[in-house]
């Protein structure tokens, strides 16, 4: 009696522990299909330096393009933006529009976030939703450093994310200052 | 406790207090008990243990090691979370001691945090929080079941509280609804404990860790209608003494039953802050009722009439205990107050003044000095608060204070007193019933 009840329990650990395994390896299978299938667009943006308890160190990442003229007027706090994009001359991403919904366009789009639209009802601010990078501790903040010492000089839009987008999910990639790999320029 | 009792025994056989006979005798009993203390001592330290080693790989982790590749880092992320689930389902084919399953269990609830983490950190997903607490928490639910863990349903109603506060108090926060799925999910686990061992520790640390939990978060349901706040913490409270009073947990030590002993020590925090007159006049703006909120708050007061109702029929409401029925008076008050700000200040006033004496009278009848000096600190808090904001001139508020603080000296010695006539009267008893037998043999 006792052993096919533990052999019950056991059956269900197995389904939980498949459970346990499924939702890390799907989000890798998720973020790998973007990663392969996706297009990649290059953001201007620039580095802050918090941290978040469990996941370890990262870079916020500000970027240029935050903000919109919308058509719509009534939003919300928090509401999803779905934000148009286009590559520019240079490569760069260039937004298109914004909308509260899915428009029907050729157009890649992210879905970012309401920040406010306080100060003029037609004029959005929103959050692109790629703005974390995570690094090895004791790079983040010389990261940030080495972002304001590029900055300064003479090329202007120097640092930029390199991010994939897919059917509106995005997957940031890498971070580039002067064209290297954010990781290995502060190492220099 | 056993070993101090065995050691006495020679000095009690040696003055002839017992003989020979019932030392050995006692001496047998103990040592026949099972003695589950060291057991249980390891299953704290083996519990702990994990959870430092899960904490520890999380921080490694976190480190972010950039010199591995993706592969390498993916390896990382699973592998924890693999050893974590053999070693689980090896305490369990094997039918290991309880000891393992908390200690696997405890560690397996964190490799998974620590999975998901990782991964969230190799493709920087950005993911708030609060979404990967709660992919986090519900994951792990069904090992609490499995295992049998108090471990795990410990760490599952502190994970929850930690998301209900991440996703309601947070800067545009909404209602953490899930939280009280969360809840739910423990529930069954709670009542089995509650059945099977309701005077075990275990069973005490949920009794206080339950309601605190409720008492963090009710705050993050009426982020939007914060005027509420106020009722629905005197309706939570209210719901808390109450049960608190139920038949199950009324047998218990004051220190084993949160419930009673928050219930009823939020109620008077509050109702001393509402003594103020500001708190009425933020009820004065409220102008409609509706939402989720209002339904929220509803449901509550529904939940604690119908517990008192149940007590009443269960006949264990004491009438003169004005603890019970305080969140209804107060809930009339509020609508009262709705349209003035003076009579509810006065009368809340006036209530904590009877739920002093009330708790006085507790103490005295129960012979209860906790109780008793409770009341008295109610009562000179409330006279402490308004100070604060009458003109009473000095020499009342001096006397005052000398009345309360002979108070104090008066109902402490009368009932001291009165503690040690019954202690003599009951040895009085004790020796005339000896006699009797004596006689009668």
């Amino acid at each position: 009696m006792k052993n096919i009840k533990s052999k019950y329990v056991f059956l269900l650990f197995i389904v939980i522990a498949v459970a346990q395994l499924f939702v890390p390896a799907q989000m890798i299978f998720g973020q790998e299909e973007i990663l392969t299938k996706g297009k990649a667009y290059k953001f201007k943006t620039q580095p802050i330096d918090p941290s978040d308890p469990y996941r370890g160190k990262y870079i916020t990442l500000r970027y240029d393009m935050n903000s919109a003229v919308s058509n719509d007027s009534i939003w919300e706090r928090k509401q999803e933006v779905y934000v148009y994009i286009k590559e520019d001359s240079l490569g760069f991403a260039e937004l298109v529009e914004v909308s509260k919904a899915p428009i029907n366009t050729e157009n890649d789009f992210v879905i970012a976030e309401l920040r406010s639209n306080y100060s003029n009802p037609h004029k959005v601010f929103f959050n692109l939703p790629f703005d974390r990078f995570y690094m090895e501790e004791s790079k983040a903040k010389p990261a940030e450093d080495a972002f304001r010492k590029a900055q300064r000089d003479a090329l202007p839009n120097n640092t930029y994310a390199l991010v994939y987008i897919k059917d509106g999910d995005a997957v940031l990639k890498d971070v580039l200052i002067n064209e290297i790999s954010i990781a290995d320029y502060v190492e220099e | 406790m056993n070993s101090k009792l065995i050691k006495e025994l020679p000095e009690l056989v040696e003055n002839q207090v017992i003989s020979q006979d019932i030392a050995n005798t006692i001496e047998r009993y103990y040592q026949s008990k099972p003695s589950d203390n060291p057991n249980r001592l390891f299953t704290v330290f083996g519990v702990l243990g994990s959870i430092l080693v899960g904490l520890g790989i999380t921080l490694i982790l976190a480190h972010n090691w950039d010199n591995f590749s993706k592969t390498i880092k993916t390896l990382f992320a699973f592998t924890p979370l693999v050893i974590g689930q053999i070693v689980v389902a090896f305490s369990i084919l094997k039918n290991k001691s309880q000891t393992w399953k908390e200690a696997s269990g405890a560690f397996l609830f964190f490799a998974v945090g620590a999975s998901i983490a990782m991964v969230s950190q190799i493709y920087n997903i950005p993911g708030n929080f609060a979404n990967y607490m709660l992919v986090w928490i519900l994951l792990c639910v069904p090992l609490i079941y499995l295992l049998k863990s108090n471990a795990l349903a410990l760490l599952h109603i502190i994970y929850a509280t930690i998301y209900a506060c991440n996703y309601g108090y947070a800067y545009g926060g909404k209602a953490p609804w899930l939280f009280l799925v969360l809840s739910l999910l423990l529930f069954p686990y709670y009542i089995k404990l509650l059945r099977s061992r309701p005077k075990a520790n275990i069973t005490s640390v949920f009794n206080w860790l339950l309601p605190l939990s409720l008492i963090i978060t009710l705050g993050s349901f009426l982020i939007k209608f914060e005027e509420l706040i106020f009722l629905s913490y005197i309706i939570l409270f209210g719901l808390f003494y109450n049960l608190g009073k139920l038949p199950k947990f009324d047998n218990l030590k004051l220190r084993q039953n949160g419930y009673l002993v928050l219930g009823s020590f939020g109620t008077v925090v509050l109702l001393l802050i509402a003594s103020f007159r500001w708190i009425w006049d933020d009820v004065l703006e409220i102008v409609s009722f509706s939402g989720k909120e209002t339904t929220a708050v509803l449901v509550l007061l529904i939940l604690a009439v119908f517990v008192l109702v149940y007590l009443f029929l269960k006949k264990r409401v004491d009438k003169f205990n004005l603890f019970h029925f305080i969140f209804i008076i107060m809930s009339l008050l509020f609508f009262v107050g709705l349209s003035n700000d003076i009579a509810p200040t006065i009368i809340t006033n006036i209530l904590l003044l009877i739920l002093g004496i009330n708790a006085i009278k507790i103490g005295i009848d129960k012979m209860h000095f906790g109780v008793l000096n409770y009341g008295l600190v109610i009562i000179t808090a409330l006279i402490f608060c308004r100070f604060f904001d009458t003109n009473m001139s000095f020499v009342i508020r001096g006397l005052l204070f000398v009345f309360v603080g002979v108070g104090f000296f008066v109902t402490n010695y009368v009932m001291l007193k009165k503690q040690k006539s019954k202690d003599l009267n009951d040895e009085i008893l004790a020796q005339v019933q000896q006699d009797e037998n004596n006689i009668l043999k």
